[in-house]
Parts: structure tokens; sequence; C-alpha cells
């Protein structure tokens, strides 16, 4: 399905003296099976506008177009959008509560009111697309590692079989080692099942690596909009608005000011790695 | 002088499992002898993925939790003993990740005066203090306002101001950036080195960001509660496959500089910064 955000602005506490603008004028199209990435400092109405693509918060102005239908139109409709655009807000493992790994993940399809083979099914499937084993359903999720517990609440939404996957800062407060395991899961979900995903996030690093398309939000509009290599060319305006590229593209762009003939889309180790070596040894050996 | 002395420290404890067949219990060895020495005025980083122990081990330099084992002095103070809690309290401050955890109070001012106030501090002392400390932190000209309306880093540099109220002698920070954006993780950062720098604060910093790390001069590396690395950052960063056979990250250049040497590039292994990076990249080019 795609999304299409047309003239969205939301204002909070609006005619108070409270009133913040959150969001103004967003246009945005995002196309089924897109992996897109959605950055911005704290603040910048990043939060506020995954709530309105799955309908938790209403639009003051403009629309969400879902698949060409206004998900407001029609409010009965609305649990149906829930359960197409699953949301996994941060720290989703908060919200855990029951005494098994699998009873916790059943939870959502059992009041989708769905038979308990397919519960089952889904249960299973969603515990396996995280990538956390059979061993794991009958412990309690409070005794499994942050990371694990992550992939649990994450499990939880995906057994509702959505579409759509936002995910708010899936890694915020995990370790290396968790965050590489809740990445892999997430981009494994995108290429196997070809779930449309919205990551937003503070890592440029991570983003860098996986997304096909970043979306740089400020003071409540999009920035900036475009594929990782041509967001992170814009080094001075990231910083500008508080972000920043990842590490090695400062290097790069450093050694480019020196004079040195590099190109100027790279931000991976990987890619910098080939880059410097070719600087370094010729063309010729250069051997990718 | 040393700060805080570790001898054949250990920590064991009992973990009761609720689970739907009863209540099960495991003996956890969260720190396994552990021997470290942490100099007056120094600046150290502890590094381990989660449940590693390192959060462990900062809970006993604030005597929240004692050592089975082995002995932990703090400032000379030995932590078993319930007799010398206060000073071993007073002598070293800990700050933790979550803000929103540690402020208790309305108004900015009367949250770093809760410490002192509690430890009978005169009330014209308190006053000075809460000034100093709020500007040690940049946050003076947010005295009187709402905690709650503050931005996590600022609201992480009202926690260290009330911890700096209580004058203790070194700060304990567990993973004080791991919830902030890259705003806020900048200014707590730079709050942390001035601590250091000017005011000669003992700083022992948990962190799973290496760039933050990378900016200690002594990285300890704690692994399953053994303590398995120790040394300046230019000694164990170069160890780019044993940290991350511990889960662990490296800097990207770090990454990249092994990478190259790997390739038969004679770069230097122990590369840390940016500027490091790109003064090696310049100095081969001219060499070639």
């Amino acid at each position: 399905m795609s999304i299409k955000i047309n003239h969205l602005t939301h204002v909070y506490n609006p005619d108070t003296i409270f009133e913040k603008i959150a969001l103004h004028d967003i246009n945005i199209e995002i196309e089924k099976g897109e992996f897109v990435g959605l950055i911005g400092h704290t603040g910048s109405g990043k939060s506020t506008l995954i709530q309105h693509l799955n309908g938790t918060i209403s639009p003051t102005a403009g629309e969400i177009i879902l698949d060409g239908e206004n998900i407001h139109k029609d409010k009965a409709k609305l649990k149906e959008v829930r359960q197409r655009i699953g949301l996994a807000f941060q720290y989703p493992e908060h919200q855990l509560f029951e005494m098994t790994v699998y009873k916790d993940v059943a939870f959502g399809p059992t009041n989708m009111k769905l038979s308990a083979e397919e519960i089952d099914k889904r249960v299973k499937e969603a515990l396996q697309m995280v990538g956390l084993s059979e061993s794991v359903y009958e412990k309690s999720p409070f005794e499994l590692s942050g990371g694990q517990k992550r992939r649990v609440a994450i499990a939880g939404v995906l057994a509702m079989n959505p579409e759509v996957l936002i995910l708010d800062e899936p890694t915020a407060g995990l370790d290396p080692k968790g965050r590489d395991e809740i990445l892999y899961a997430i981009q494994q979900l995108h290429k196997e099942r070809g779930i449309t995903i919205i990551l937003v996030s503070h890592s440029m690093e991570d983003v860098a690596k996986l997304v096909d398309r970043l979306i740089v939000m400020e003071k409540g509009k999009v920035a900036m909009m475009g594929t990782p290599k041509e967001v992170f060319a814009h080094v001075k305006e990231l910083e500008k608005i508080g972000l920043a590229a990842p590490q090695i593209s400062y290097v790069l762009t450093a050694l480019r000011e020196k004079g040195y003939i590099l190109p100027e889309d790279i931000y991976t180790v990987g890619e910098a790695v080939k880059a410097l070596y070719t600087l370094l040894k010729g063309e010729a050996k250069y051997d990718s | 002088m040393e700060m805080i002395k570790a001898e054949n420290l250990s920590y064991e404890y009992i973990k009761v499992i609720e689970t739907e067949k009863g209540t099960k219990q495991e003996k956890i060895l969260a720190l396994n002898h552990v021997n470290l020495t942490i100099e007056k005025g120094s600046f150290v980083a502890v590094l381990g993925h989660n449940g590693s122990g390192k959060s462990t081990f900062a809970k006993h330099i604030n005597a929240l939790v004692r050592p089975t084992e082995g002995v932990l002095w703090v400032n000379g103070y030995d932590t078993q003993k319930e007799e010398l809690l206060w000073d071993v309290r007073q002598s070293a401050g800990m700050v933790f990740q979550n803000p929103d955890n540690q402020l208790v109070a309305t108004v900015v001012e009367e949250d770093i005066a809760f410490g002192p106030e509690n430890m009978g501090v005169p009330s014209e002392e308190i006053r000075k203090r809460v000034d100093e400390s709020l500007s040690a932190v940049g946050m003076l000209e947010y005295k009187e306002h709402t905690p709650s309306k503050l931005s996590g880093g600022q609201k992480q540099r009202i926690a260290i101001a009330g911890v700096l109220a209580m004058k203790p002698e070194c700060i304990v920070f567990d993973e004080p950036t791991a919830m902030l954006d890259p705003v806020g993780r900048k200014d707590v950062m730079d709050t942390i080195l001035r601590l250091n720098r000017e005011e000669g604060m003992t700083i022992v910093l948990i962190t799973h960001y290496m760039d933050e790390a990378v900016r200690a001069e002594k990285v300890f590396v704690i692994d399953d509660g053994n303590m398995v690395l120790e040394g300046t950052p230019k000694e164990v960063f170069p160890q780019v496959e044993t940290l991350k056979s511990y889960g662990l990250d490296v800097p990207q250049v770090t990454e990249t500089a092994y990478e190259l040497k790997k390739m038969g590039i004679p770069i230097a292994e122990d590369i840390l910064t940016i500027e490091e990076m790109v003064g090696a990249i310049c100095q081969l080019k001219s060499t070639i």
C-alpha cells in the first residue's frame, strides 16, 4: 500500500497560550515496500508525524491517504488502519505484560478474534521473524535481555500482520550487539516479507546502512529528503539542525578539502576502505 | 592517589525467576575477582555489553551494592563498612541513564538543593552551591524553570548539577547519553570533559558509544563479570576483532585503519579520531 501525506499540519493546544505548531504543511509519499529513515533531533516532529500515520492522533489540517482513501474519513475503519500500519513505540518492552513470551505476542491476534490455529501460526511466524527460537516461548519476557525483550515487543506488532511497520528508535539504549540483532531482524523483514518500513533513528551510522530514502525533519517541517547519499552530502546543513553524518564521511570530506580526489558519497566503513585503498595504491591495484 | 581501588572484587547474587510453573533460582556471578585502580583526577571509561557486569561495578562505587568477596575502596573508604556509607556516597556521586528518574522537584533550583539540604548544609551555602553547580553545567539561566519542560540533554545536565551540589570528588556516569539525541549527547559529553579538565573531578563513564570512550585516559572492558582488557584508548581500540568478540563497537575510523592495514597499507593502527585519520592518510600520500 502507498501512504500519501497531504499538507499535514498539527497544532498542539490550539487557541491557548500553550499553542505549538508541531507539524507544518508536510507532504510525503511512501511507496509500498520502501525502507524509509526518519531523522531529526528531539522535538523536530518525528514522533508526532508517525502517530498520525496510524491514526493515533488526528491532523489539525491536511490528510493521510492510505491506498487512495483518507484514513480519517470513516472513524470506524481506524481500527483496521492500525492493524495494517503497525507502530512499535519507543521502549516497546515497557508494554510487555504477559506471563510468557508466547502469550504476549498472541495478545494482538487474540483481540482480532482470529481462530486459535491462525493465532498460533502468527505468533510462531512473528517470533521467528525477529530471530527468537522456540526455547523462549514459555519464558517470562522479563527474564530476557534488553534486546530480546524489544524483539518480543516488535513480534507483538508483527503478529497482527501489518503491511507497514513503523519503529520509533528501536535501538535506543541497547548495546551494540542488541542493536545489531534488532537491525538485522528489521532488514530481514524488509527483504523477505517486503514489508514497508519506516525507521525513526538518531543514529546516522544505522540509517546509512539500511534505508532507501531519508526524510530529515526540522521544526515540524521536512528539511531534506533523498537517498542517504544525497542527504549526507549536506553535512554542514545537517549539523546546523543538530544532526551529523557518519564519522567516516568527515574524514573523506576533510581529505577532499585538501585536494585529494575521492568520491563524495561515502558513509560506511566498507566503502571508505575501498576508496582510501584506491587513493593510496592507485586504480590499477584496486580490486573489489 | 587512588580514588577507587578494587581488590579481588566479586559479586554473586541469586536471581529468582518467576515462571508459570513456579519460581526458580539461579546463582549469578556478576563480577569475578576484579582488580583495578582508578587514580584521582583521571577520566576512565568502562565498556562491556549489556549484562556484562559494568553497571554492577558502578553500583559498587556508590555502595548501592557491596562485594560478596574482595574489597572495594572509594577514596580510601571500605564500602563494606556500614558506618562509612555516607563517606563513600559523599565521595562518589552517580548519574544514571534516564534523567526523568533522577529529578525530584518541580523547579530546577529546588531539585539541585535537594541533595545538600538532606546533608544538612546551611541554607546560605546551599544557595551558593546551587548557583555554582548550575553554572558548571551551563544551565544557570534555567534556575527557575520546570525540569519537565526541558530537553533530555538539559535534564541530564540538571541531574549532573544535582550531584555536583553535594561536592563529590568522583562522579560515576552510567550510560548518561543513551537516551539523548546528538545535540544532547554533545552537551553532556562537553560537560563531563570540562568537569574533569577544569575541576579535576574523577570521572568513571560507562558507555556504549565508542566516540565517547576514546576521549577517556584509560579504558576498562568487562565481559561476563571478568575484567578482560585495560589500557589507554590507543592500546585497547586497535584490538578490533577482540572488541567485536565482546559485542562492542570500534570507532569507524579505527576500523577503517584496521582494514587498510590488513590490505597491506602501512597505516598506524591506533587511529581514534577524524583528525588522526586525515593526518595519517596525508602522510602516507606524501611518502608514497
